[in-house]
């Protein structure tokens, strides 16, 4: 009768959650090795075009690309600002002039996800709804103003029983303010599924930054992975 | 014959195919990579021999190739090699040389250093003009990059300091090249040539020199543009023989000229936005050289600009067109003073070099295209400094204009 009540939010949640799909979203998976929880967009950046191949923490990583399809395009505007044909011209520049090595490049979801699980280091991305096994997903956070503030504590959201029941996945963007002493302020929706959001709000609310010289501002994408 | 053709079409494919898939593999757990490319152009124009190849009859002797390995040592270490060679017309000739070796560290994303033969950052294209698959044209502008001179400008041998700095959100990103070394023009490249076919034969067995500058590139926070700035000073000493035009009875007698100024200052803006890319650059080169052993001395300012955009029209092929305007000035002092008057009316076709270009590229898979190209040019340019038009390819003298077609196949794994 539970079950029965909830099917039209499920049916909902559903069709939300494929209309966030074609949206693009992904989420960014790293290997167990990788010890961070949550990377910046301007690190994603960086790693991915191989301005680094370190995190803030020391961790070594390696960038793995999918060859196409809807997360590859994705990930290329929300986080690469360029096209695939400049990022492959970026890429063969590097290799001919000597100044980096191409990136592995898979051909899908499933094969990012078991790449990164086996390889130590390796980092990629694979669409919003795409299980993964043997990864962690990131947290991705992108500070408003130009003082990026250290997170001490984080409370991690409740995944929400029904939708997990019924292998539900999304990825939530916020935005938060953060007083000068570290604590969260106030927290703004920008996207996701509403019951994924309602948890994760709830729990960035809880997350206490380092002190800083004034309040900031960041925007967060929280991942929910159904397939855990 | 139809089977011998069969068995080494067969060959390639063969080989093209193991070199796909034997691009990256592990050597004592590092990580190595082998990339290549090669191109073979075909060129017909209407008057004007071009490039020193016998254009007016269509000449394909326009072939260059190279291959490159590299590996991350260790986690900021990072070594590697390439070799290029070339046959254009009378220049490269087959001579294979080390485009560039070196070792690179980056200890930062904002900070790192690289040293050994490093190729020259300059403006858009200047480290990556052998590669022609970046691009639409089958020619990059030759008023900025000219196909025979590129030794002057491309290699140095020492080191660069670099890195990229992020300026937060609202102001993009940052990076810069320092760089300074010693470069050395090849025997079969474009100045030598020039050198060789003017009317006082010079045969130029070395010429080089310490070369350093900066390059400064700002991401701007408008999506899609970059613009640029680059600065690089040489200081160029050369040696070989001639006879001197003014006593040939002296009989061949060793030669010497060297440079008390050479710079270039070159400013550039890039676009891209979904399938558009547009490009310009601006190239001023100031050469002032102290030549026939003293006795002469020779100034040439360069000017060149170019506006260029390209648009993928489906998914396999680019259109593109640009404008390349090529304007020089000379003066001479001492005895070529006094032979050869200054040249400053850059509306003669002798001074300057006006080419209107349109471009079509095919990709045929990922690794290989075909490009398609028609120039248009006024002028011939014929100054001391090589600008496609030679004297000496030219016998019969120069004609106002030249129509080029240029079909080029390049390709790269």
């Amino acid at each position: 009768m539970k079950n029965q009540r909830s099917l039209p939010l499920v049916a909902a949640v559903v069709m939300f959650g494929s209309i966030h799909a074609m949206a693009g979203n992904v989420k960014i998976i790293a290997n167990p090795s990788v010890k961070i929880e949550s990377i910046s967009v301007s690190e994603i950046k960086s790693v991915f075009l191989e301005e680094r191949n370190s995190l803030h923490d020391g961790t070594r990583v390696e960038p793995v690309l999918s060859k196409g399809g809807p997360a590859h395009e994705s990930f290329l505007k929300e986080y690469l600002d360029k096209n695939n044909d400049a990022l492959q011209d970026y890429y063969r520049t590097l290799v001919f002039t000597g100044k980096g090595l191409m990136p592995k490049a898979l051909r899908s979801d499933e094969e990012v996800a078991a790449y990164v699980a086996k390889t130590r280091g390796a980092i990629g991305y694979v669409s919003s709804t795409a299980p993964v096994d043997g990864v962690k997903t990131l947290t991705v956070y992108q500070f408003a103003s130009d003082g990026a503030r250290k997170l001490i504590s984080r409370v991690e959201p409740a995944y929400p029983m029904i939708l997990l029941s019924n292998h539900i996945g999304g990825t939530v963007r916020v935005k938060v303010t953060i007083a000068s002493n570290g604590t969260v302020e106030d927290v703004e929706l920008i996207g996701g599924n509403p019951i994924l959001a309602e948890a994760a709000m709830a729990a960035v609310k809880k997350w206490v930054y380092a002190a800083g010289r004034s309040r900031t501002q960041a925007e967060i994408s929280i991942p929910f992975d159904a397939s855990r | 014959m139809r089977r011998r053709t069969v068995w080494l079409l067969s060959i390639c494919f063969c080989a093209v195919r193991l070199c796909l898939q034997a691009q990256d593999f592990k050597l004592f757990d590092r990580q190595v990579q082998l990339h290549g490319f090669a191109s073979q152009g075909f060129i017909y124009t209407n008057d004007n021999n071009w490039l020193t190849m016998k254009t007016a009859d269509g000449s394909a002797a326009f072939t260059d190739f190279g291959a490159n390995v590299s590996m991350q040592v260790t986690e900021g270490l990072r070594i590697g090699a390439q070799v290029y060679d070339r046959n254009l017309g009378n220049l490269g000739e087959w001579h294979p040389s080390l485009d560039w070796a070196f070792a690179d560290y980056r200890f930062k994303p904002w900070f790192g250093i690289r040293g050994g033969k490093v190729k020259t950052v300059i403006g858009l294209y200047n480290d990556t003009q052998d590669y022609e698959f970046l691009i639409t044209s089958a020619l990059l502008p030759q008023s900025v990059y000219p196909l025979d001179m590129r030794d002057a400008n491309i290699a140095h041998e020492g080191g660069d300091l670099y890195g990229d700095v992020p300026l937060g959100r609202r102001a993009g990103n940052v990076s810069y090249t320092v760089y300074g070394g010693e470069r050395r023009d090849s025997y079969y490249g474009g100045y030598p040539y020039a050198l060789r076919e003017t009317v006082a034969p010079i045969n130029l067995t070395s010429n080089g020199g310490p070369q350093y500058g900066a390059d400064l590139r700002w991401q701007t926070p408008l999506r899609g543009l970059l613009v640029g700035i680059s600065r690089m000073n040489q200081h160029d000493d050369g040696k070989g023989t001639f006879v001197p035009f003014w006593n040939p009875a002296a009989g061949t007698i060793p030669y010497r000229e060297y440079t008390r100024h050479y710079w270039l200052n070159q400013y550039y803006g890039q676009y891209g936005k979904g399938r558009l890319r547009l490009d310009s650059e601006y190239r001023r080169t100031y050469i002032y050289v102290v030549d026939f052993n003293g006795t002469s001395t020779g100034q040439a300012d360069v000017r060149g600009w170019y506006v260029s955009g390209s648009y993928r029209v489906a998914k396999r092929l680019h259109l593109g067109s640009y404008y390349s305007h090529y304007a020089m000035t000379t003066h001479y002092g001492g005895i070529l003073g006094m032979a050869f008057p200054p040249r400053v009316d850059t509306s003669l076709p002798e001074n300057h070099i006006y080419d209107k270009v349109v471009s079509a590229r095919i990709d045929l898979n990922r690794f290989w295209n075909v490009k398609l190209e028609g120039h248009f040019m006024n002028g011939y340019g014929d100054g001391p400094y090589p600008d496609g038009f030679y004297p000496g390819d030219n016998p019969a003298g120069f004609k106002p204009n030249t129509n080029a077609l240029v079909v080029r196949t390049g390709l790269n794994f």
